[in-house]
Parts: C-alpha cells; structure tokens; sequence
C-alpha cells in the first residue's frame, strides 16, 4: 500500500519534471521550437510540423491538403489539430497536447517495463533476470533523452507514432490483443511502417493471453488479429476518406512513403541514394530496398520466437536506419525500449563505441548540414557521410543488443560456457 | 608452425629447438662476417663446382649457410625454419645435426657438381639454405601424399600431392632472379629419396643416438634440446588452424594489460606530429602558390579611367567631411545624404541599438543604391566606408574617397550588378546591423529594418583610409566573425589587381614587411590562426561574410608615392572584376590559411593536425573506458593457463559519472550567461570571483562525490566521458572554424594526461599549482598580460562578439574547455576515498 503509493509519488514526479522542462523549453526558449522543427534531422517530410501547418491551412480553407504536394501526413491530424485553438494565437495549446503525448507513451513504456516481459517471456526466462531497472528509471530514460525532448519541441507527427506502438506494446504485455490490434493499427494508419511489426506483435499477444481467454489455436489467433488490424485500418481509411473527400490521400500519404518522391534528406540512407539514381533504375530499387526492410521481419521472428518482445526492439532499431524518412524520433523510440534490456547489457560488447559513433554523429550532422546549406563551403556529401555514420552506430548498437540477447539464450543452453569466452566458427 | 601475431611470433622463436636456432646462428654469422674486408666468406664457402676437390670438400656442407645477400638471407630463413624446426622436433636433435651436417647437404652436392661438370659443362657457383628448403619440402610432400594423394581444386582437377613442390619449384625459378632451379632440384630430389626412406639408413641408429644422449647428459645441459625420446609425429601444416590461431591471438592481444599502456604513448603522437606539421605548412613543399580560379573575374584585365578630374571631386567632398570631424552620427548622415542625393542615387537611413556589456551601440547606417544600367538588380556590390574604423580614428580619406567613388561610378553604363554604398557609424556594430536587417535575420526590437534593398549581395569591400597623406602599401583584412573567411578568389584578385596592374604592395595579418621567408611565413599563418581562433570582427567587412558575402577591408599604410586615385583606382579595378561575375564566388577556397600574398594552404592540408590533436582525446576516453572495465585484480600477474580466459569485464557502474559529467557541462552555462551579460565594470570583480570558485569547485566535487565501491572506475569514467565530449566537439569545430579548435585543444592537452595523484604533497603540486595553471582563466590572464591588455577588455570584447556578431569562441571557452577542465580536476584530487579503502 505505502509502496504504492511511494510509486504514485514518484511517477507523479516524473512527469511533473518532463512536462515542466518541456514546457520551460517551449515558453523560454521562443525560437528553440521554429529551430527544431526547421531541422531535417527532427522533420521528415512526412512527420514535419511545419507542413502539417500547411496542410491545416488548406484543410480549413476547404482546399485539399495534399494539393501543392507539400503535406504528406494522415488525414485525420487535420480535425484533430483543427480542434485546438489556432497555433498561431495560442500555441500553448499544441504544446500541452505534445507534452501530453510524451507523457502517456512514457506510461505504456512504464507498463511494459513493469510486466517483466522483457526478462521472462512466455517460453524463455532469463537467468540474469534480477538485474533490471525498474519502470520509473526507464520511463525516465525516455522522458529525458535529449533526443526525445528534440522531437517533442520539434513537433514531429512521429511523437503520435511513437505513441501507439508503445501502447500496442503494452496492451499486447497485458493481455489484451484486441486493444494491441487497435493501438498497431492507428500507428500503421500514421506511418505505414509499423504494419511490419504486426507478425512479432501477434506472437506476443500469443503468449501474453489470458488463460481464461486463451485460445490454442495460433493460425486462428493470428487470423483473427491480422483480420482485426484491417478491420480497423479499414474503418480508418473510411473516416479519412469522409474527412477530405477523395481518396487522394492514399497517394500522397503512403504512396510518398512507397515511392520516395520527396527527396528532401534526412538521416536515412535512402534520400542520397535515390537522387543519384537513374530513373530507369528507380523501381527495381525501390523495390530492393522495400524488400530489404521487410526481409528483416519474418527471419527475426523466426530466430527469436521465444522473446517476440526483442523482436520488436530489434525491428524499432532497424526501422530507425533503414527506414525511408528515419528522423531522430526514431532513435527515440529504439533508446526507449533498448533499457528494457538492462540485464543483457554485460553481455554487450560496443557500447562504448557505438555510443561515441552515435554521439560524434548526432555533433557533427548538423555542423556538416550547415557547411553545406548555410555557409556552402560543404556539399551534400558531407552530411550524407554522416548520416552513414549515424547509421553505422545505430547498426553496432542492433547488432550487438542481437548479440546480448542470443548469447544470453544460449547461456540457458549450456550453462556451462557462461562467462566464458566463445568464437562463431 | 607458421604464426601471425606478433606475441605468437615472439613465443614461436622462444621455443626453436636447438639445431635449427644453431643453423640460424650460423647464416646471420656468416652473413656479417661477410662484411670482412680480408676474408670473403661467399668466396670461401660457396658451392662452386670447380672447385671442388678433396681439399675443399667442406664446402658441400658450408654452402647452405651462406648467402649472397641480407634479402636472400631472410628469405630463406623464413622459407626453412619452420620446416626446419618441425623436422627436428620430429627426428630429435641429434639426428638433425648428423644428417644436415652431413649427408643431406653433401649428397645433393654432389649431385649438383656432378651435373654441373659433367653434364652442362658448367661452372655456376650456389650457396643458400634453400636447397635444405626444397629438400624439407620434398620429404613433406611425400610424408602427406600418403594420407592425401590429391590435392582437390574445384572439384574436379586433381594433382597429386608430391608434385606441389614441383610447381613452387618453378614458381621460384621464375620470380626469383638469380636462383639456380637445378640446385633446387638436386635438394628436391634428395628430399623425396629420404622421404620415400631409401635413404633412411644414413640417419645414425637410435641405439647410438641414445646411448651418446645418456653418456653425456645432453637432455640436463643442453637448453632447447630435442631428445630422441621427445619426437613428434606428424604435425601436418593447416591453414585454417593458422588463420584461427591469428584471430585467438588477436583477440588475446585485446586482453593484453600491456595494450593499455600504448594509448598514452600514441596521443602524445597525434599532439606531436599534429603540432609538427603546423610547423611544416610555410615551407614550399606543403603550401601553394595562389592562383585565380573564377576566370570571369579576369582581374587586371581592364583599363581603370579613375583619376584626372576626379582628383578635385575627391578634394572637394575631403573638404566637406573634414567639416564633419567631432559631429554626431545624426549630423553626418544629414549633412552626407544631401551630397548621395545629389548625385542621382536612392538613399536609406537605417537605425540600430545594442547592448553589450552594460554600453548601448547604437547608430544610423546610410546607404545608397546605383542601379546598374544593365542589370535587373538581383545582384549587388557593396562599398563600405565605416565612419570610425576599429580603431576610432575617423576614416578621413576613405569616406570622400567612397563619395568620388561613387560619382564616377554612376557615369558608366557596364555595370551588371547594383552598387550600393553603405556609411556606417563604426566598423562591427553598424555593419552587422546593416547586413542582418538585409537578410531579414535581424531583431526588429533591436534594428530597424532596411526601406530599401537591392538583389543578392555579391561582394562587398570595405575602404579603411584614416592615413592622410600617401601612402605605400594596402593592408587586406579578411578575417570574418567566427574565423569564416572570403573565398581565396576575392584576395587573389585584389592582390593581383593591386600588385601586378598597380604596383603597390600588398600586406596581410599586419606583416608591415616580408621577406618571403621561413619565419615571416610562419607569423603570418600564426597571426592569421590567432584572429581565426578568437572569431571577432576585425572590420566592416566581417559581418558580410557569415552571410556568404564575400568580403575585404582594404586600409593603405606606410609613406610611399601612393596617393587616393591609386587607392581609387585599386577599388574600380576589383568592382569592375566582381561585375564580371556570372555566379556567386565559389571556384576557389573557403577554408586556407595564407602565410603571404601568394602562399596559402588549403584545408585538406591543415586540417589533419587540428583533428589529430582532436582524436588524442578521443584515443585516451577509449583507453580509459576499456581501462575501467577491467577487473581490479587484473594488477597481479594470474598464472599462466592455456585455456582462454573468460571475458572478465567489470560491470560499469554509469549513473554517477554520467550525471558528474552532466552537472558539470550545465554548469558551464553559467560563466557563458554572466561573462555576456554583466557590465563592464562588474567584468574584472566578476571575474576574480569566477576564477575563485571555480578553483575550489573540483576539490568541492571530489568531496561531494558519494563513496563507491571501486573508485578508482568513477574516475577512469568521468575523465573518459569528458574527455570523449571534448575530442567530439574539438573535431566538430575544427570543420567550422580550425584555429579555434586547434587553440582550444592545444590548451586541454595536459587534461589528457592527468591523472589521480595518490599522496597529499602531489596534490597539492598537481592539483593546486598545475591544475590551476592551465586553467582557462589562468590562460586568460596570461594571454591578456603577454598582449599587454586588461582583463576587463579582454571580456568585454568578448561579450560585444557575443551580442552583436554572434561570435561562438566564449561557447567553446566556457562550454567545452572549462567543463573538460572541471572534470580534470575532479578526477585529480579526487583519488582520497579510494586511498583509504586501499589501506582498510
């Protein structure tokens, strides 16, 4: 009971402490958030706050939004953000709705966290279980990441993104398949990418089920959700269709996402690639990379079908490189669920050196983007360099939490070679 | 067996047995006494078959440890001693000695003389241990022939096993020059013979062999020996153990506590040769001529008509402006916009107020706008004649001068681009205040904006002219706000114009003269990384180069013939090549540094000893991070096993030095604010307290550190983040501005190498006194001293950078360098609970 309420204390605590910085940056700072959300690291053309103004204008204009080609965002933002009070006289209240989205992911981040999903699963338990931080450390890791404080001030549409996978996440940890579905499907209706964690997702929500509502069957199970998510996506689309009247969305959403027709760069790999590309090349590689992006899915599920919970890291993380329009939000989301891990961090081989690569990174991106745009001393080459760069110690930080995670696994299986040193032949 | 790795190979040599260590005694030996001048040991020794008689019979056994050369030595030697060795360990030691030293040197030999005499009729002498090479090879390839008779390639082709040495046999005989494929034939003959045992019965029997080991105790006294008794069987060679065995030893060789010790060794080179090759960059072979790049500047090209009649204009409007002397800002502009109007032109008055310091900055800028006859006005030159230059004298020559400028100007019709001429009250914050309110990026509150504009600015050049009289020479000043600069083209065409159309000289970074030399080079460059480093404005020009406006200072000095239409004429000479233009400057080099007129060196040169000085941090945060991650038992020697060791890496505990490190890098916010921000006469107070407290903050912080387990981790862990923050915002600046990042890391070079100090007098000396001599504020006394200026100047420059220009130097002082310094100090006095937990 005390316990309890020492937990309330603290969570209270916490958020009071994220929302007031946040809220401090926003209001101290009065030029941070225009800055942030200038930055291509921060927007994508497809999470950008300022072309959802753009969109907005249009939208309560009676015009389409998609018309100019400059908005590439979900439909049903436009009533959402229409419903607050105009950004340009008030934008107090677009603040508090950013903050307060922060907030409820860091509460399902919480949730996950406290289910132990991430160190006993359903088929595998870790022995090193015992060393694990608890929900309030990991909410804090999320809430005071400077790069998530970035996306918030930024404005990023990801934050809602950010927010539904967590809370599909979460239900899906307890017990609840339908609310998972549901939550998953508003995150692929947003951004699309978040259907390919549907098969890892539905695994956990195999495992995670209630006994007294638990079903044997898992093809019939996972019938049921992937039925469930086109349900839902389905009644989505419906919506967005009344919402602007035409289908046009469907193109300009998902067919930018699809097709890469918006150039502008971002810490993806994809953006340089394609404006090298000869056109005539440009479906089949667009095809390849989509291919490669998805090829990661089902061969991750498959190997580590006992923890679909890493599984889901795993993909969060190599979304967050190989994605079309990847942006700092990304790294966000992946930074927030890798401390669930904390037990199979001694096992970790480069954190140091994916942690500087990534940090050297994240300096030398924006000095780069400036020596090319602003000061044009530089060209595109330069930050294209880093974002490879950026790439790379995301990658070391994939791999060698892949790594973490199997040898803890195999541990279990030879209990014998633990701690000691082992070479793949 | 063949090993890569060099502590392998170290412990490989260790174990030679005895015969093939003597036989490689005996090669280096004959080799150096081949240096004898008296005594030709090839002569003597060689195999030659002439020679050969009963008399020199012992040359049929010498010949093998003799070489032509030092190369044919290694060679061989690398060819035959592990084969050698395995030979030995294989049949013993006595054995080896018995049949090398005897049979299977003189039997091939001879076979080699017999043909060479009476076959060929030749007389070619060998010597080389190689002839023992291809035998070894031979009786391996037929020892391996009888559990592999085929070598398998693709599947399919087949070759047996005993012909493989054939084939190097000819692969030798081709690449190498001067081997004599015969001999190696005689050796590959006799190997087979004795591999396929029907030359078995030279070996002596091993009766004998034991009964002489017994009788003279050989296996007691005889290091390294190999007794009958000890042979092994068959050690084939594999490639994959190799290959293995490679990675084993290098990942051993990350385990290696000696590794630990390079890192120190190998920042102190990067910091060296980073600082070498500073020195390097005048001579002739690392820098380079200047050369136009842009050829539609053509410059020099033209005939400039400036002079004559103009003369009197410009008396007339000196006159004018000498009238002017003492007036206000106001006054001026009331009196000179009339004399602007006058000639035709549009004119603007523009208003602006900054504070900084506790002084107020303000003014009135009027410009004007001749409209190019041939443009569309979306280009625009700009002329500024600043009333005050930086020094506060008034630009007395350089104001008519830009007047007359201007009038002759308007009277031709080439110009493609506007010309807009800019008078501003003083020389950083008018400028600024000007250039911002042009790009739309200025502060309405603070600067009022501009009614009138024109297109993209092309190029601007700034006229500094408070000499009176003629002058001799022209001093460009190119250093932009926060070490930007012009691009190389706009210097090279002044200079060009100036010195070659003109003849008048031209002078960089106040060099009053230079002779070209190694010295005058090298303060020249040094002087330029200086202005670079401290990124303040040093004239009207430098607010218009942030902007990505080319821009220049131009001021005459010294006593020379030159007089004011020379000086005109030098300005319509390079309006006339930036009218040129059909793009904005951008063929030649943004970042260089110039150490003469014509000498510069380009960035992928410099740039290398910034980042090396950079990366030594980084090299000691990663030492140091692997260094906390070793266990702390790790000190005493273990014994020596042959199992792998387990991954003994310690659990890192991060939350305390993270948060240390975080503390401390937000404290740094608070120097920046008050340094910017305070009056000027609360500078010198402020400053005195600043540099008090912030002596007593490591020693505070070492105190308030909670006790930890293992406190020697925390502080291997706060020195690594800090210093891994260092070298990342070091080598980030050295792309933007080089000097600064290279000044800055060469003042946090000790902070690399500081380390806990353990006993209460070192502390006091390193902690106290050392700490606090490399302290920023220490080196900010120190700098303003050697200068000769004051500290209250020194700041309140700093801050007027800071407010007006936008200059960063105070962020990399306070935020990157005092922070670093912080954490040094934390982790120099901070070793007293980890001394006592030693002793308990």
């Amino acid at each position: 009971m005390d316990g309890a309420k020492v937990t309330l204390g603290r969570m209270a605590g916490l958020y009071a402490g994220a929302a007031v910085l946040r809220l401090a940056v926003f209001t101290l700072i009065p030029g941070l958030p225009d800055l942030l959300t200038g930055r291509v690291e921060i927007s994508t053309p497809v999470t950008s706050f300022k072309r959802l103004q753009e969109g907005l204008f249009l939208y309560n204009h009676n015009v389409s939004p998609y018309d100019g080609g400059v908005y590439h965002q979900a439909p049903l933002f436009l009533p959402l953000f229409s419903l607050l009070p105009s950004f340009a006289s008030l934008p107090i209240f677009t603040y508090l709705l950013y903050i307060a989205v922060d907030l409820v992911s860091a509460r399902a981040l919480w949730r996950i966290a406290d289910s132990g999903e991430a160190v006993s699963s359903a088929l595998f338990t870790s022995p090193r279980r015992e060393k694990r931080w608890s929900g309030l450390v990991i909410a804090a890791v999320f809430l005071f990441n400077p790069f998530t404080i970035a996306t918030c001030i930024g404005r990023s549409t990801s934050v809602f993104t950010t927010c539904a996978i967590l809370h599909a996440i979460a239900k899906a940890v307890s017990g609840a398949p339908l609310g998972a579905m549901v939550a998953l499907s508003f995150a692929s209706y947003l951004s699309m990418y978040p259907l390919f964690l549907l098969p890892p997702l539905v695994l956990l929500c195999y495992d995670r089920q209630r006994p007294e509502r638990a079903t044997n069957s898992p093809l019939k199970f996972a019938a049921v959700c992937a039925s469930a998510v086109a349900g839902v996506v389905a009644v989505l689309f419906q919506l967005s269709y009344l919402v602007t009247g035409s289908w046009e969305f469907l193109p300009s959403t998902y067919g930018v996402q699809l097709t890469l027709s918006d150039l502008t760069p971002n810490v993806g790999l994809w953006w340089y690639f394609f404006i090298e590309m000869f056109d005539s090349f440009r479906s089949f590689f667009l095809a390849v990379f989509w291919l490669h992006l998805s090829s990661y899915v089902g061969g991750l599920t498959v190997r580590i079908r006992r923890q679909p919970l890493v599984v889901l890291t795993l993909l969060l993380g190599i979304f967050a490189i190989f994605k079309p329009y990847p942006s700092i939000s990304d790294m966000s989301l992946f930074l927030a669920v890798v401390p669930l891990y904390r037990h199979v961090f001694p096992l970790m081989r480069y954190t140091f050196v994916s942690a500087a690569v990534v940090l050297y990174a994240s300096c030398l991106g924006p000095a780069f983007y400036y020596l090319w745009i602003y000061a044009g001393s530089g060209n595109a080459n330069f930050f294209y360099a880093i974002t490879l760069v950026w790439g790379l110690g995301l990658s070391l930080l994939v791999c060698d939490l892949m790594f973490a995670v199997l040898r803890d696994e195999w541990e279990v299986e030879r209990p014998e070679m633990a701690g000691k040193e082992i070479r793949q032949i | 067996m063949l090993k890569l790795s060099l502590t392998r190979a170290v412990a490989y040599i260790d174990r030679l047995p005895l015969f093939t260590r003597l036989a490689i005694v005996l090669a280096v030996g004959a080799e150096v006494l081949g240096v004898l001048p008296w005594w030709d040991v090839r002569a003597w020794g060689r195999l030659e078959p002439d020679e050969i008689g009963l008399a020199t019979m012992y040359r049929t056994n010498t010949f093998p440890l003799i070489h032509t050369d030092v190369l044919h030595l290694i060679v061989n030697l690398l060819a035959v001693t592990p084969m050698l060795e395995r030979f030995e360990a294989e049949h013993g030691t006595l054995t080896s000695v018995a049949l090398f030293m005897g049979p299977l040197s003189t039997i091939p030999a001879l076979i080699y003389v017999g043909i060479e005499r009476f076959l060929l009729r030749a007389n070619t002498a060998i010597m080389g241990a190689s002839i023992w090479g291809f035998l070894l090879l031979g009786v391996e390839a037929i020892r391996h022939s009888r559990s592999t008779p085929y070598l398998v390639i693709n599947g399919q082709q087949t070759i047996p096993t005993w012909a493989v040495p054939i084939a190097l046999l000819l692969v030798v005989a081709v690449l190498m020059p001067g081997s004599s494929a015969l001999g190696h034939l005689c050796g590959l003959g006799v190997g087979y013979a004795f591999g396929l045992g029907y030359i078995k019965f030279l070996a002596p029997p091993e009766r004998v062999l034991r009964w002489i080991e017994g009788k003279l105790k050989l296996r007691t006294w005889l290091p390294y020996y190999v007794s009958v008794d000890q042979k092994v069987y068959g050690r084939p060679i594999m490639m994959p153990i190799i290959i293995h065995g490679a990675v084993a030893s290098v990942l051993q060789l990350r385990r290696d506590p000696r590794m630990l010790k390079v890192p120190p060794y190998l920042s102190l080179l990067c910091i060296l040769v980073g600082v070498a090759w500073l020195f390097l960059l005048p001579l002739d072979q690392y820098s380079r001529r200047t050369y136009i790049s842009e050829n539609a500047l053509l410059p020099g090209q033209v005939h400039t008509y400036f002079g004559g009649s103009d003369q009197n204009v410009f008396r007339a409007y000196k006159h004018e402006v000498d009238e002017l002397a003492g007036k206000s800002n106001t006054e001026v502009n009331d009196k000179l916009e009339p004399i602007i109007k006058g000639l035709g032109l549009k004119t603007a008055r523009q208003n602006f107020t900054y504070h900084a310091a506790g002084h107020t900055y303000a003014g009135e800028n009027l410009y004007a706008i001749l409209q190019a006859p041939r443009g569309d006005a979306t280009e625009a030159i700009v002329l500024v004649a600043a009333w005050e230059n930086v020094k506060h004298e008034i630009n007395r020559n350089g104001i008519p001068l830009a007047l007359t400028l201007l009038r002759y100007f308007k009277r031709w019709s080439l110009w493609s681009k506007d010309i807009i001429l800019l008078v501003t009250p003083d020389s950083i914050a008018g400028p600024q205040a000007w250039v911002d309110a042009y790009h739309d990026a200025h502060d309405p509150a603070r600067v009022s904006s501009l009614p009138l504009k024109s297109g993209l600015l092309q190029g601007a050049i700034a006229i500094d002219y408070a000499q009176e009289g003629r002058f001799d020479s022209l001093h460009i000043v190119y250093d932009g706000v926060n070490g930007q600069l012009p691009n190389l083209d706009l210097i090279n065409s002044i200079v060009n114009i100036a010195q070659g159309q003109m003849g008048i000289g031209v002078a960089l970074q106040e060099m009053w003269h230079h002779d070209n030399g190694y010295p005058d080079r090298l303060r020249t460059m040094l002087r330029g990384m200086l202005k670079q480093g401290l990124g303040l404005a040093s004239g009207p020009h430098s607010s218009f180069i942030p902007y990505h406006v080319d821009a220049v200072t131009l001021r005459p000095f010294g006593e020379g013939w030159q007089d004011e239409m020379a000086m005109g004429r030098v300005i319509e000479g390079s309006f006339r090549s930036l009218n040129n233009l059909l793009e904005h400057l951008h063929q030649s080099f943004f970042f260089y540094l110039l150490m003469q007129r014509e000498r510069f060196v380009s960035i992928g040169t410099y740039l290398p000893s910034a980042m090396l000085v950079a990366a030594n941090f980084t090299i000691m945060a990663i030492a140091l991070w692997v260094k906390s991650g070793q266990p702390r038992e790790a000190a005493t020697p273990k014994s020596k096993t042959d199992t792998p060791a387990a991954p003994a890496t310690a659990e890192r505990d991060l939350f305390l030095p993270l948060g240390v490190v975080a503390l401390i890098q937000s404290l740094s916010i608070i120097p920046l604010y008050l340094f910017n921000h305070a009056p000027e006469s609360a500078l010198t107070p402020l400053f005195a307290l600043f540099t008090l407290l912030s002596t007593l903050l490591p020693i505070t912080l070492s105190h308030l550190l909670p006790p930890t387990p293992s406190p020697q981790q925390q502080y291997h862990l706060i020195q690594s983040f800090s210093l891994l923050l260092l070298g990342m915002f070091l080598s980030t600046l050295a792309t933007l501005n080089f000097s600064l990042a290279m000044i800055t890391g060469l003042f946090a070079v000790p902070l690399s190498f500081l380390r806990p100090v353990a006993s209460p007098a070192g502390k006091i000396v390193v902690g106290g006194v050392l700490l606090n001599l490399i302290s920023p504020s220490a080196v900010l006394l120190a700098a303003a001293g050697y200068w000769g200026l004051d500290v209250t100047s020194v700041l309140r420059e700093a801050a007027v950078g800071w407010q007006v220009c936008g200059t960063y130097s105070p962020v990399v002082v306070w935020c990157v360098w005092w922070p670093a310094w912080v954490a040094a100090g934390v982790v120099v006095l901070g070793e007293r609970k980890g001394g006592k937990e030693k002793e308990a």
